[in-house]
């Protein structure tokens, strides 16, 4: 049985001091369907404060929606049964973005991965869990010899976050809510990381929905894509088309804000970022030469 | 070009650090010579020695990193030249934030969390430049809006603003004291496009504004190319190429330097 996640009509607010009206809305009627057929990565972009992480805790039931709803298997996720949650728990599962900030640093790394053994009944004995557990860290490309038994210190944050999939691993949910995973990796081990993601895609029908402010990063994993500026999903399709021919104002501004590696084109027009708001002001970007020739 | 001109002047800067399998070279036999009113580029990968040699020049290396050999002749407008390497004490005190400052990575961490951003601003200026205390209530807004924050922001704590506005606050303070020269490690890492590229126009608009010194490490070979007049190339601890923006992107006179400017990620190459 395939099961959906489904946003519809996603508004986030948060009470803020000196805001508008006394609260601020980080995401704004939001409504997609990540669906398991065919697997697929799904990726969501914007710039800070835009309310990406918002929405991934929203999906992750970590954040209740001011109103609208997340629904898994057609349920809203904060009605569900006992089974039905255990089955969301499972079937959905995070990683986040500070490899730094998601063990505790008193227990061994070993824990995060007996944790996900005892509590979704991985393993019948000890031997079973420890050979599971070790064939997951394989499949990250991790020596079990070098990080099981180690605290969280004596890694490095590439290892830390390849543990984290190692969970993923051990567990094939059916979706990976991925925020912003890679931006505290330097490009190696972010190719490394990204990769495996791929691999867990195609060879355990995982499908991920990637957070990130990266675009370089987006068009390196396909799929497709949704963009979202000031709480509010822009633009959507597949990559080659997102990227290729943006119909949105701000998507075009990201992907004119990449950085050429071409001293010859610099930009020559100035972009304003009202920040206070964690909004950019779009379709301000007179760097771009006119795309017709005025006559 | 004559000395003036010159406002650093490295020669045969060696850094190493001391491990237990012996020393090992973070930077060696560095030359190189910073342009009064220039923005000099300094690119490399990670371990290239590139934040090591920040960190000697600001005299904030930490053992086990040592400098083992070289000099570095700053000369600040109407000071005496210096070797950074040997000035101690009192006489480093005092050149530091007036005369060489340091903006250093978009991280979360350079700016005191219980201390309002105005009164960081007045700790800075006052230490550095008592004689202006009457000017402040002038100064603290006009260097806000030199780098596009309100007024306002002078109350706020750091935790309300974001990563960009914090580092914006890092580099209006930088050049408070209207420094000779700044010294940017990583300036836009971990900030994201748009952001990344409000600053990198900042910078331009200090460099131009205040005449100060530029000096930009970073690895993204997009940002020098957007940003630097002059840019060089480490690897391994040594300089490979310097040379003037263009023509180092243009024809690089290293296999190295043609090797980092095709790696970066464009859009147009992804996994097979």
């Amino acid at each position: 049985m395939t099961k959906t996640i489904e946003l519809s009509g996603v508004q986030q607010r948060f009470h803020a001091r000196g805001a508008a009206g006394g609260y601020l809305t980080a995401v704004e009627d939001a409504s997609f369907t990540l669906s398991p057929e065919p697997p697929q990565v799904v990726s969501l972009v914007g710039q800070s404060g835009s309310g990406k992480s918002t929405i991934a805790r929203n999906v992750l039931g970590l954040q209740k929606p001011t109103s609208g709803t997340v629904k898994y298997g057609g349920k809203d996720i904060f009605k569900l049964n006992r089974d039905e949650y255990d089955d969301y728990r499972r079937n959905v599962q995070p990683v986040f973005q500070d490899p730094y900030a998601i063990f505790n640093p008193f227990y061994r790394v070993d824990r995060v991965l007996w944790k996900a053994v005892k509590k979704f009944g991985l393993a019948t004995s000890r031997a079973e869990g420890l050979a599971l557990i070790e064939r997951s860290l394989d499949a990250v490309k991790l020596d079990p010899d070098r990080v099981l038994g180690r605290y969280p210190h004596q890694l490095s944050g590439g290892q830390r976050q390849r543990v984290m999939l190692a969970r993923i691993h051990m567990l094939r949910p059916a979706f990976v809510i991925a925020d912003e995973p890679v931006s505290m990796l330097d490009a190696q081990v972010r190719r490394l990381f990204l990769d495996i993601l791929l691999d867990f895609q195609r060879e355990y029908g995982m499908t991920t929905l990637f957070i990130t402010h990266d675009l370089s990063t987006v068009y390196y994993l396909g799929g497709s894509v949704m963009v979202i500026n000031r709480g509010r999903i822009v633009e959507r399709g597949p990559v080659d088309v997102v990227m290729h021919e943006p119909s949105h104002p701000y998507t075009r501004l990201l992907l004119d804000s990449i950085p050429q590696p071409d001293p010859d084109q610099r930009w020559t027009g100035r972009i304003e970022v009202d920040e206070l708001s964690g909004t950019a002001e779009a379709g301000t970007p007179k760097a771009t030469a006119p795309e017709t020739p005025i006559i | 070009m004559s000395d003036d001109d010159i406002v650093l002047e490295i020669s045969g800067l060696e850094v190493g650090y001391s491990t237990n399998r012996g020393e090992v070279k973070a930077v060696s036999g560095l030359d190189l010579a910073v342009r009064r009113g220039e923005i000099l580029g300094i690119a490399g990968e990670s371990g290239s020695g590139k934040s090591t040699l920040a960190v000697a020049l600001l005299r904030l290396l930490k053992p086990p990193g040592k400098v083992t050999a070289g000099s570095a002749i700053f000369r600040p407008r109407g000071r005496s030249p210096v070797d950074l390497l040997k000035v101690e004490g009192e006489e480093l005190r005092v050149l530091r934030w007036s005369a060489l400052s340091y903006l250093p990575q978009g991280s979360m961490s350079s700016l005191n969390p219980v201390m309002r951003i105005g009164d960081q601003f007045r700790d800075v200026i006052l230490e550095h430049a008592p004689d202006r205390k009457n000017t402040l209530s002038e100064l603290i807004p006009r260097l806000l809006a030199q780098v596009g924050l309100e007024p306002d922001v002078a109350r706020m704590y750091p935790h309300e603003l974001s990563g960009g506005m914090k580092q914006r606050v890092l580099m209006a303070i930088c050049v408070a004291l209207e420094p000779d020269l700044v010294i940017a490690d990583e300036p836009t890492t971990a900030l994201d496009v748009t952001i990344q590229r409000v600053i990198l126009q900042s910078l331009v608009d200090l460099q131009r504004d205040f005449g100060v010194t530029l000096v930009v490490i970073s690895h993204d070979m997009g940002v020098h190319a957007q940003l630097v007049d002059r840019v060089a190339v480490m690897y391994e601890g040594k300089l490979v190429e310097v040379g003037d923006v263009r023509q180092v992107y243009k024809q690089p006179q290293h296999e190295y330097t043609r090797q980092l400017i095709e790696s970066i990620p464009r859009l147009g190459r992804r996994a097979s």
